[in-house]
């Protein structure tokens, strides 16, 4: 810039304006592992690329699929999910406990056992008292997962004075025993007791976000070097072989010695490093425009179609005007159409108008509101909101970028005066999740299913409890008594037949309500360089793709 | 050593120009530099295009800036053509084969008309282009001219405040401010910028370019101050006000005209790099830097989303860079003898046209 009047400077600048300037670019995606494969070797370092760092690195306060599978072979909770895709992959085995928890007193009593001879990266043991240390650092730090845990006894006066310990959880680091009393039956804690959120660290661990210098973990890899916003690496954990490995033999290794993890934020730019082996996979799917491309060329080679269970939707704030009306959310509703976002998504998402996806339990498919923009009109007419100046919240990261582009084009053509916020992929979540952020009025956002039961898409995103100061997931702020008071209902309750179809109706009830506009559910995709064995990476529908699961070829 | 002008031969009169004024003279020899003329003709060109911009949107496009058309279908000759492909790929050019609509095809998967882009995201760079460079204009010559008359601890506050300013890695600054801005804005006492306008760059771009401006004007002053017209007006009473903008200003005109030509061209570039990062306009709306972040994605399959306000720019930039070196050598013929006595030369010209 300093360059003003150089007409050669000007040129070469010009020159480069549309093919330099493009150059800049990043991308991503997970990993996973088990025993899979056959015919790969051992050994060697994994060079891998996410378009985003993410939320965070920090197993307590992680909430986004990226974060996960960043953790998901380090941080090792009490309980944990198969190293398996699809079904398989959503049954809850013993982690660190040595079995399932022993259920009693009407379902409020979980018994556990530790594992003996467990130890952290750093060499230290690990103890029965570093789970509720988990579990208050959660509370502490404001952590979107806390709301999984607030039926503990005294958690909730925990959450709210974050002082004098959590007395339903009580431990004894001689035999390992960790014993958990809950206030009420909970249907559902089973699978929240696998989720990253309460996996133990070290007792003393510092209560603050850690992501740029993760903690010890128990996991067969311990992270060695964090940089946010720009990557981080592995190595493998000294103390696996040493000691955990003994301890829960039916836990896979891993092939690879480390990973080193390289944000590119250009898709297309990874997609490139895919192909010339500069990487050897990327975490993200490919961008939409090489999608087709990408899958033509590489499927069953390089390449394969994950489904997912998840939901992408509109938020609207019902808090706040104008879609503190019904009518107006409703209205959104019959605008959105699906069939451009499927374009927009490049055919990576289905269309789908309902907050439970297809794949988990209680999904029946329902559709409120079919596209019809002229009704739209008219409701929105009808319902005529003093206040039509929102802001529309969006992720810079494609396609998720242009469906916020087209969200806030609809909300245009309704006669709103909008907007648009495009906030980093790295912080959108932090963002939007943090209440005193101004204009929290409408955006996008979307879920991947942390356990296969319903209430992970009730409870965490439109329950009234859910809503929290920092890290917010329930961005619509719905709080519905009577349907709050059916989540607590069904959640207390062991998952049948009967409860299936009670959430069914949950879910059309909601969308009555239209504290959404739910578009699609997504597929994704595991994209590796000719370096990997595809056979053996496994995408967990939880935990991503695990890093113990990739192998080189031979 | 540094030359002076004492150094250099005065320049020859141009023939047959007595009795012109100075302005009159300066436009003679501008439009003599017939290569300064014709990129001052392609400048018009280009500000005409981005004028015609909402002509072009609603009687040969019928379609907005913003406005996505993912669905659409096109009928041409006969053919269906969709305006993006189940696959996510846009529509190419279509010149006038679909009347006008989509002229340069379809910008995303939005399906957003990449002329109508073109023309509105003209206006916006030149917009800021030509706003911030009347705002680094005007603060830099109060700037230079305080420091420049006032001298002693007035000057060094200026200047070392000017040089902090500019030892600062712009860029990187400007990035680092764009970005915070764009999620809240700023407020300046009763003023408040929101975070999605398009003052957020403009402000970004007038401060930081104030130092590049601002200190050769102030040496300018330096230089003027030892002049005699100047003891002169001192001498017969005026104050600071009045010999700071009735005797200095009137000399720094060509030197400020100058400037702000080549100003709008950096700002130009500043704000495209901005906008390319993310930094400068928000979309929707649309800036040729912005455009060159949505082609971007689309570099292998349709580089000409990236190309062609890539070359906007360089047309835009290069004319003004032309256009202000032809206002230099004409405002002031002997400017261009310093830099060539600068660079070695033996033999200075005196007629700089």
């Amino acid at each position: 810039m300093k360059k003003q009047r150089a007409v050669i400077a000007v040129l070469a600048f010009a020159a480069v304006a549309a093919l330099g300037l493009v150059s800049c670019g990043g991308g991503g995606s997970s990993s996973s592992s088990s025993s899979g494969g056959g015919g790969g070797k051992e050994g060697g370092v994994l060079n891998a690329t996410y378009a985003s760092f993410p939320d965070y690195l920090d197993p307590q306060l992680s909430y986004t699929q990226e974060g996960w599978t960043a953790m998901g072979d380090v941080y090792i909770p009490l309980l944990t999910y198969k190293h398996a895709e699809g079904t398989e992959g959503s049954e809850v085995i013993p982690g660190l406990a040595k079995e399932m928890p022993k259920i009693s007193n009407g379902g409020k009593t979980y018994t556990l056992f530790l594992r003996p001879g467990l130890k952290y990266s750093d060499g230290t043991p690990v103890k029965a008292s570093d789970f509720p240390y988990a579990v208050e650092r959660c509370f502490k730090l404001n952590s979107g997962g806390s709301v999984f845990y607030t039926s503990i006894v005294g958690a909730q006066k925990y959450a709210e004075t974050k002082q004098g310990g959590i007395p339903g959880i009580t431990t004894n680091d001689k035999t390992g025993e960790i014993k958990i009393e809950l206030e009420k039956p909970r249907g559902t804690f089973t699978n929240e007791l696998g989720l990253m959120f309460v996996a133990p660290i070290p007792k003393g661990t510092p209560m603050e976000d850690l992501s740029g210098n993760p903690p010890p973990g128990t996991g067969p890899y311990m992270i060695t070097k964090s940089q946010p916003g720009r990557g981080w690496e592995y190595e493998r954990n000294p103390y696996w072989a040493k000691a955990n490995s003994k301890a829960m033999p039916e836990y896979p290794t891993g092939h690879v010695d480390g990973a080193k993890i390289t944000i590119v934020r250009n898709p297309d730019t990874q997609v490139n490093d895919i192909e010339q082996g500069k990487f050897d996979w990327m975490e993200n799917p490919p961008p939409a425009s090489r999608y087709a491309q990408v899958k033509e060329k590489f499927e069953g080679s390089q390449f394969k179609v994950v489904p997912t269970i998840s939901t992408y939707y509109f938020w609207m704030n019902t808090t706040t005007p104008p879609f503190d009306d019904v009518k107006v959310r409703q209205a959104v509703n019959y605008a959105i159409d699906s069939a451009a976002l499927e374009r927009i998504y490049a055919g990576q998402i289905v269309a789908s108008h309902q907050i439970l996806p297809e794949g988990m339990p209680g999904h029946k498919t329902i559709d409120l509101y079919p596209h019809n923009m002229e009704k739209a009109k008219e409701m929105l007419a009808e319902a005529n909101p003093s206040d039509k100046e929102i802001t529309v919240w969006t992720d810079t990261e494609s396609p998720n970028k242009e469906a916020g582009e087209y969200y806030e084009g609809v909300l245009a053509e309704l006669g709103f005066k909008t907007k648009l916020k495009e906030i980093n992929a790295d912080n959108y979540f932090t963002v939007i999740g943090n209440l005193s952020t101004p204009d929290l009025d409408t955006g996008w956002s979307d879920w991947f299913q942390d356990y296969p039961h319903p209430n992970d898409f009730f409870q965490p995103l439109l329950a009234s409890e859910s809503i929290l100061k920092t890290n917010n997931g329930n961005f619509a702020q719905m709080n519905e008594p009577k349907l709050d008071k059916e989540i607590t209902e069904l959640r207390e309750e062991q998952l049948g037949p009967e409860q299936e179809k009670r959430y069914g109706e949950l879910d059309n009830k909601y969308m009555e309500l239209a504290p959404w506009a739910p578009y699609g559910q997504r597929t994704l995709s595991t994209f590796v360089s000719s370096a990997i064995n595809l056979e053996s990476v496994i995408f967990n529908p939880t935990f991503g793709h695990y890093l113990t699961s990739f192998e080189f070829n031979e | 050593m540094n030359s002076t002008n004492r150094d250099v031969a005065p320049a020859e009169p141009d023939a047959g120009s007595a009795g012109y004024g100075p302005w009159r003279l300066a436009l003679r020899r501008f439009l003599r530099n017939r290569v300064a003329v014709a990129f001052l003709i392609l400048f018009f060109l280009i500000v005409l295009f981005v004028l015609a911009a909402p002509l072009w949107a609603n009687h040969v496009a019928h379609t907005g800036p913003n406005e996505g058309h993912t669905l659409e279908k096109l009928h041409v000759n006969g053919e269906v053509r969709e305006v993006v492909t189940p696959e996510g790929k846009p529509i190419g050019p279509q010149l006038f084969e679909a009347e006008g609509k989509f002229f340069l095809g379809a910008d995303s998967r939005l399906g957003r008309d990449e002329m109508v882009r073109l023309m509105y995201g003209g206006r916006t760079s030149l917009l800021i282009g030509v706003i911030s460079g009347l705002i680094t204009t005007l603060l830099a010559v109060v700037l230079g001219l305080l420091a420049g008359y006032y001298k002693g601890w007035v000057d060094a506050v200026i200047a070392r405040t000017l040089d902090v300013l500019w030892s600062l890695p712009v860029l990187l600054f400007g990035i680092a401010i764009g970005t915070s801005l764009a999620l809240g804005g700023v407020s300046i006492g009763p003023i408040h910028i929101e975070g999605g306008s398009i003052w957020v760059p403009i402000l970004i771009i007038s401060i930081f370019y104030t130092p590049y401006v601002a200190r050769p004007i102030r040496g300018e002053v330096l230089s003027l101050g030892e002049k005699e017209f100047v003891e002169a007006a001192i001498a017969q009473g005026a104050g600071p006000l009045r010999v700071m903008f009735g005797e200095l200003l009137p000399n720094l005109a060509s030197t400020i005209v100058v400037f702000f030509a080549l100003n709008i061209a950096n700002n130009m570039l500043f704000e495209a790099a901005l906008s390319f990062l993310g930094a400068g306009v928000q979309p929707p709306n649309s800036s040729w830097g912005t455009m060159i972040t949505v082609g971007e994605e689309l570099l292998t399959t349709q580089p000409l989303l990236a190309i062609i306000p890539g070359v906007m720019i360089m047309l835009t930039v290069l004319s003004l860079n032309i256009v202000g070196d032809g206002l230099r050598d004409a405002l002031d013929p002997r400017s261009k003898v310093r830099l060539e006595a600068h660079a070695g030369m033996t033999e200075p010209q005196g007629a700089a046209v």
